[in-house]
């Protein structure tokens, strides 16, 4: 077979244009042997190709092995390609790796320099705890190269290295830091380590203040932008720790602004004055001000700049960061700021907008929304032009026939509104909604327009995608979110927390209902997240409904075609919760008209509900069976009752008037900090794992006997209907706590005006008399004829609607209360409510003080806060892709002046001891993986060449010796290190630092262990079948 | 510090691909194509910045606290050369407007390395833009920024090949007008 080149593969790909997919698995099919072979031309050359085919997407994990053996070629271009294999294609699960240690070492310690490179500038791709550990000794001594280029690609590698193996970071410190301090090293090399000690400046800041003098200097006379760049990033880490650093550092600074003909330094020195805290200088207001003034004016500048998005881009970006801290100095620039809200590009467009969101108020909170819902409405995508994703690009595809196409604009804008991702629209609807409910909507002056919106934004929101178009998997959680539950869940809140408004957002969500079933053809099933809120609205507060009959109709209607089983069971409690306002109406009389009509309205729901009782969903499937036996009694007791004739008066059945609409006319609920079940403090004696009762199981079978006891007081009954004793759960909601005071008596009058069947007229007596006796010296106590009720629960709207047909003997307290508050909110229930005030009552979130967990944000919407939980347990949960892990290092400790922070020099002896266990492990695999390999080679009858290894323990206890050395020699050169590590660990066990950094060690054998184990179990096969 | 380097063509197809942390091969094809999806639905006049992939986005959306946030990549710089996007991901500790300097002496070292490069060329010899990349970044941290010295430490490291002759070319060096096509003057 003639073998190809990477040119020939190339050709090749570009010449079968349409089959592209079968010449790859070819020329992969013929990879695989040439990788094989023994010509390490051809081996490399096979390589080569993979890994051209690996950028495509062809994994080439496979051959890791081979990838090995061309690192190992004598010849430099051959182990070019092998290093650029290992750099490509190695991961944190390639074996190999363990293989390639003495390799590593073995050119680390070439001659040449370009072969030094090759090593260096792959341990950063490769590098683990153990390979740190054993290439550490050969590495530093890579820092005296006389070449400039080696010397500064060693100290960026040393650097990597210390991210996951912090010891590292102790033996090269001090070196590195004398190449920095070193007036006649190369400029390039000085560069380089400035910024490697950026990116460790940030972790560990107070390692780096005594070289400020140093840094100052390079600084003030680098020359080199790129580096200013860096040490003035790396100075607004610095002067938080140290204020003295301030007055030295503004002059230059200033100097730089006034004087740097280049943009991104003056951008970057202008960020590092945000960033180092200058701004709040307090020794010197007067010049604090003017360079804030200074700053502000200059970044307002680049947003006025016509024709530079990215000065744009960056100037946002920095007063992002100012906004945290002065965010009166932004809120100055709002115009130039919501000039960007409409910037046709989207990443400048975020950026304003997160803006945006800190610098709100009740101001112009109307304005900013109003944009932004204009640019949501005008670039709203019609059906048909929705691009299928993104699956125009299909990487795998190999057409390489563009590169000769002459320099054409890759930019095809189709229009010029912009069409914008349903990404960014759901990002803009959760930020209005998040700037609406921000501190329990404290800038919403509004509130009809605030529903007004929301309900606009229903209509908006894009529907969600549960799969990725392109690649079929499931979304990550945070897409799957339906940002128009979230909407409803905010109109549900504005329900609940506010009162005044509470007609409206009925009304509002009643319109959501029909808009829904209107636009959603027939038989299409709903599946609108805003749903369930909406219908929830509508059943609990049914009795605020305009028209409660089109209400159920609609909710009938949408029964059967609701797509999610938690949207169905919401929805048949508010079907029952709207029917027992329609049909519960006592006063009403029962008229023939009105039976048939309650006959005729059971039939039609009973209709809708029988189907649902075999849901697949259980909690649909229970809500339902529940519902159809409760309704067809009542249809029975409906139509046999008779109806009241002229002379003839009949009550309409208790049932209907009595049990239905007391399962419904509870407390009103009311929204609950997220936290506040965590604040309930434990009572004292209280033991959550002693059985409550230890008869339980008698009592359970006693229930069974004795069905119902409507004579005795029911402690459910009283945990629901009778207000608990002031003391115990005080609730911050101010309408919420009036309603908590002695209106108790009244109040559980109301439920057991309903409830008459199950308590007896002794115990009411009896509790009233209790709560009287306990209440009557508490100060706190207010007396019911103070108490100026704003609003009472819908239960006693009805009462209060039926007034002349009361019984009022059984219910004295009622009519009292009712002349009270006659003039109050409470309007009649058909009516929708006035227009609102200004500012009107917004309850708050109801929790318990004193706990720490919950009490910092209580006022955030629900929304907000149980968004920020959410992507803070995420946070704790993932690393970012890409993200480099160095936890370790900031922890470690690198001077060890403060004893605390002592280096368990023992303990790393021990995991030392261990290692060299491992290592030996190791070794013995890997001469029976050599050998077996020879053994397959000689059955295929070739030459044994193999991979030039040689046992080289005793190597690496040497060099790992000499590394113990040369760390005591370095730190000898700075302070006695060594023997105070001793010390100090004699005294501190187990200090913090010692302990993760030990961990880290420990890591290592732990992994290594059960790894061989199962090779030599496959090898032990192998033998055995071969 | 730098997260990865990338660059592809107008068609999505990478060209170059180099992650300096381990990533599996599927999931860089994706993130490519995620970041071919913005970069090339990008209105003519827009910034070089784009807002973050949807495979980044999802980490990175809490901001807990500055430290993890330094840690975490946050920026993704572009530019476009005739028919090619060069792309950077890095994190905050990176100046963005440098990062838009970094990608144009790549560009200008490959102009030198090649003498007009066109796409051909870094098809053709990939591995050269592997060795000119590893001049000037290792492991994600920058180490040099001028062209002279980028170049002579490629050129050290052996010939580097001409493109094939006979195939058809088309420069990048006249599409991006080496050192235009910014207000700001002066190099980083």
């Amino acid at each position: 077979m003639f073998e190809k080149s990477l040119y020939d593969l190339i050709r090749g790909l570009r010449n079968h244009k349409g089959n592209e997919k079968e010449y790859i698995q070819k020329t992969l099919k013929e990879c695989r042997a040439e990788v094989r072979s023994q010509d390490m031309d051809l081996k490399a050359t096979a390589l080569l190709k993979l890994i051209y085919l690996e950028m495509f997407g062809h994994d080439m994990s496979w051959a890791s092995f081979h990838v090995l053996e061309v690192m190992s070629s004598p010849k430099y271009h051959q182990k070019r390609v092998g290093y650029l294999g290992a750099v490509q294609s190695f991961r944190q699960d390639t074996e190999v790796l363990m293989l390639a240690t003495n390799l590593l070492k073995k050119d680390l310690a070439a001659t040449t320099p370009t072969i030094i490179s090759l090593p260096i500038a792959t341990l950063p791709h490769v590098i683990t705890p153990s390979l740190a550990l054993s290439t550490l000794a050969d590495l530093l001594p890579r820092l005296n190269h006389s070449h400039s280029n080696i010397r500064k690609k060693t100290l960026v590698t040393l650097y990597r290295l210390a991210l996951v193996y912090p010891e590292a970071l102790r033996a090269a410190w001090p070196k590195i830091k004398d190449r920095l301090m070193d007036p006649d090293e190369d400029p390039s090399v000085t560069a380089a380590i400035v910024n490697v000690v950026c990116e460790l400046g940030w972790r560990r800041p107070h390692d780096f203040l005594p070289l400020a003098p140093r840094l100052f200097e390079l600084l003030v006379d680098g020359g080199n932008n790129w580096m200013a760049i860096k040490l003035i990033k790396l100075f607004a880490t610095l002067t938080p720790l140290e204020p003295r650093l301030v007055r030295k550092l503004l002059p230059p600074l200033t100097n730089i602004i006034r004087t740097t003909p280049a943009m991104s330094l003056l951008y970057e020195c202008i960020n590092g004055i945000i960033q180092g805290g200058i701004l709040d200088n307090t020794d010197d207001v007067a010049g604090a001000d003017e360079i804030a003034t200074l700053c502000v004016n200059k970044l307002r500048g680049m947003i006025m700049m016509n024709g530079d998005a990215n000065l744009k881009y960056v100037a946002l970006l920095a007063f992002n960061k100012i906004v945290l801290t002065h965010p009166h100095l932004v809120s100055q620039q709002e115009d130039v700021i919501l000039e960007c809200i409409d910037s046709s590009d989207i990443t400048i467009r975020v950026q304003a907008l997160n803006l945006v969101k800190g610098m709100v108020t009740s101001d112009n909170l109307v304005l900013v929304v109003s944009r932004l819902m204009k640019q949501l409405k005008s670039s709203l995508p019609s059906k048909d032009r929705r691009l299928p994703g993104s699956s125009a690009i299909t990487p795998e595809t190999e057409s390489d026939d563009e590169s000769q196409t002459a320099i054409i604009a890759p930019t095809t804008q189709e229009t010029q509104t912009v069409l914008l991702p349903d990404d960014y629209r759901i990002d803009i609807i959760e930020r209005i909604l998040f700037m609406c409910s921000k501190d329990n909507y404290s800038s919403v002056l509004d509130f009809d327009w605030y529903i007004d919106v929301l309900t606009q934004l229903v209509r908006m929101a894009p529907v969600p995608r549960t799969f990725d178009a392109d690649t079929g998997a499931a979304l990550p959680i945070r897409q799957q979110v339906d940002v128009s539950e979230k909407i409803g869940d905010e109109l549900r809140n504005v329900a609940v927390k506010v009162r005044a408004m509470r007609a409206t957002a009925v009304r509002a969500a009643d319109i959501i209902l029909d808009q829904l079933l209107s636009d959603n053809p027939a038989g299409h099933p709903l599946n609108s997240g805003a749903l369930k809120s909406a219908i929830w609205i509508i059943g609990e507060y049914s009795v605020q409904l305009a028209i409660p009959d089109d209400s159920l109709n609609g909710l009938l209607q949408a029964i059967p075609r609701i797509g999610k089983p938690e949207i169905s069971a919401v929805a048949l409690h508010a079907t029952a919760k709207v029917f027992s306002s329609i049909a519960g109406s006592e006063l009403e009389p029962w008229t023939s008209e009105r039976k048939s009509r309650i006959s005729l309205l059971l039939a039609r729901i009973l209709d809708v509900l029988e189907p649902l009782a075999l849901h697949p969903s259980l909690e649909v499937q229970e809500r339902a069976v529940e519902y159809i036996e409760l309704l067809k009694l009542t249809a029975e007791a409906a139509s046999g009752q008779p109806a009241s004739t002229g002379e003839n008066d009949q009550e309409p059945p208790l049932l209907l008037t009595q049990a239905i609409p007391s399962l419904f006319s509870g407390w009103e609920l009311n929204s609950v900090a997220v936290n506040a079940q965590k604040n309930v403090p434990l009572l004292e004696g209280l033991d959550l794992d002693e059985p409550i009762n230890g008869n339980l199981n008698r009592l359970l079978f006693q229930t069974d006997i004795i069905t119902l006891q409507s004579d005795e007081a029911d402690d459910f009954e009283v945990y629901y209907h009778q207000r608990p004793p002031p003391s115990s759960i005080s609730s911050s909601a101010p309408a919420i706590s009036r309603l908590a005071d002695p209106g108790d008596d009244m109040a559980s009058s109301y439920q057991q005006l309903s409830e008459e069947s199950y308590l007896d007229a002794d115990i009411l007596a009896k509790r009233k008399a209790e709560r009287m006796e306990k209440n009557k010296d508490d100060p706190f106590y207010i007396p019911s004829d103070n108490i100026l009720r704003t609003s009472t629960p819908i239960h006693n709207i009805l009462q209060n609607n039926n007034g002349p047909d009361l019984d009022i003997d059984s219910i004295p307290v009622m009519q009292l209360d009712l002349d009270k508050f006659g003039g109050s909110s409470l309007a009649a229930p058909s009516r929708p409510q006035p227009r609102p005030r200004q500012r009107v009552l917004v309850a708050a979130d109801e929790t318990i003080e004193g706990g720490d967990s919950g009490t910092g944000r209580q006022n955030d919407s629900e929304n907000g806060s149980s968004n920020l939980a959410k992507a803070k347990s995420k946070k704790s949960k993932q690393h970012s892709l890409l993200q480099v892990d160095s936890s370790t290092i900031g922890s470690f400790s690198l001077e060890e002046g403060d004893g605390s922070k002592g280096f368990d020099y023992e303990r790393q002896q021990r995991e030392e001891a261990e290692m060299q266990q491992a290592m030996k492990e190791v070794e013995r695999l890997r001469l029976e993986m050599q050998r077996a390999n020879e053994r397959i080679q000689m059955a295929q009858g070739a030459e044994v060449q193999g991979v030039v290894i040689t046992k080289k323990k005793k190597k690496k206890v040497v060099s790992k010796k000499t590394a113990e050395g040369e760390d005591g020699e370095a730190a000898t050169s700075v302070k006695p290190k060594k023997k105070k590590k001793k010390a100090v660990a004699q005294t501190s066990e187990g200090g913090e630092p010692s302990g993760t950094a030990a961990n880290t060690l420990d890591g290592a054998p732990v992994k290594v262990a059960p790894k061989k184990k199962k090779k030599k179990a496959s090898l032990v096969e192998a033998e055995a079948a071969g | 510090m730098i997260n990865a380097f990338l660059v592809f063509n107008g068609q999505g197809q990478p060209r170059l691909t180099k992650f300096y942390t381990q990533l599996d091969t599927s999931i860089q094809q994706r993130l490519i194509s995620e970041i071919f999806t913005l970069v090339s639905n990008r209105p003519s006049g827009s910034c070089n910045f784009l807002p973050l992939p949807p495979l980044l986005a999802a980490s990175s959306t809490s901001h807990s606290s500055t430290e993890e946030q330094n840690d975490v990549p946050s920026l993704v710089t572009y530019r476009n050369y005739a028919t090619l996007y060069f792309i950077i991901i890095s994190t905050a500790t990176e100046s963005p407007l440098a990062l838009i300097d970094l990608i144009q002496v790549y560009v200008e070292a490959l102009d030198k390395l090649f003498e007009n490069v066109c796409e051909l060329d870094l098809i053709f010899n990939f591995e050269t833009l592997h060795a000119t990349l590893s001049e000037m970044i290792i492991g994600g941290v920058v180490i040099e920024t001028s062209l002279d010295r980028i170049v002579s430490g490629v050129r050290a490291q052996g010939t580097v090949a001409k493109r094939p002759v006979n195939e058809g070319r088309s420069t990048i060096g006249s599409g991006m007008g080496l050192g235009g096509n910014f207000a700001w003057a002066g190099r980083v």
